[in-house]
């Protein structure tokens, strides 16, 4: 199999640099993605926190279950 | 690199909100420049805008549930999150898949990025030689040799994208090296 040579790996990693960079300055969305990444988070923390909150808060006492309806008299 | 796993393990026991907003924020700002080189380059660029902020908001949501404790692990991690909505969005959208960009449009990145940095002569010899390496093989080794070496995946990473071995990987992508250089000599 064929190995890279030095200047070969060199070259490539020159082109890897440059492509980013240029990918970098072509797609400038940095405050997007970070504004994306906030709104994960914080969704996240507040689904947690519910989460949280429907552990702590359980009835005192078992909640009767609900009685039949009578059945209608007049019907 | 080390600081990106430091930062992921402090998250990881955050509890108040503005404390993993700043630590989401850092580790962001560590990662976005590699997932969005690892997006552009496999849907077109127009979807790759979209898909890119869906890959950062599941990475976000989920950062509290990665288990690893390396570097290395926390990469592979990210990618597989970025694969698996690149796999959804592939199957919504078959037409966006990223076609191999032609040696004319690798020529343009690199004359935007002399914006900033110029290119020498010497420079311009080696970056010809890296992008004829790059398009020279059939689109499949193209594929592979770009993910190897401009995206930066290693061969394990390659290897569960594709669903082979580790050492089937190495090898497709030493027989794709072997194919493009042939070609280019």
């Amino acid at each position: 199999m064929a190995e890279l040579s030095q200047r070969d790996q060199l070259a490539l990693h020159e082109f890897s640099v440059r492509y980013r960079a240029a990918l970098a300055k072509q797609h400038q969305t940095p405050e997007q993605s970070l504004d994306t990444v906030r709104d994960a988070v914080r969704e996240q923390y507040e689904q947690e926190q519910d989460a949280k909150r429907d552990m702590t808060i359980e009835p005192s006492e078992p909640t009767p279950e609900r009685e039949p309806d009578e059945p209608d008299q007049d019907r | 690199m080390e600081d990106l796993i430091k930062l992921v393990k402090t998250y990881r026991l955050s509890a108040g909100l503005a404390e993993r907003i700043r630590l989401a924020e850092n580790i962001f700002r560590l990662i976005e420049p590699d997932l969005r080189v690892f997006v552009f380059s496999s849907v077109s660029h127009e979807a790759a805008k979209d898909a890119l902020q869906e890959i950062l908001k599941a990475v976000a949501t989920s950062l509290k549930q990665f288990k690893g404790e390396t570097v290395k692990e926390f990469w592979a991690w990210c990618y597989r999150i970025a694969r698996n909505k690149l796999n959804d969005h592939y199957r919504s959208k078959a037409a966006d898949r990223m076609q191999p960009t032609p040696p004319e449009d690798l020529w343009q990145m690199m004359e935007l990025s002399a914006q900033d940095a110029p290119i020498s002569p010497a420079v311009r010899h080696d970056l010809d030689y890296a992008i004829k390496l790059l398009t020279a093989a059939k689109p499949d080794c193209s594929d592979l040799l770009w993910r190897h070496y401009v995206i930066g995946l290693d061969y394990g990473e390659i290897a569960e994208e594709r669903n082979v071995s580790y050492d089937n990987a190495r090898m497709k992508i030493g027989r794709c090296l072997d194919e493009a250089k042939s070609l280019v000599s």
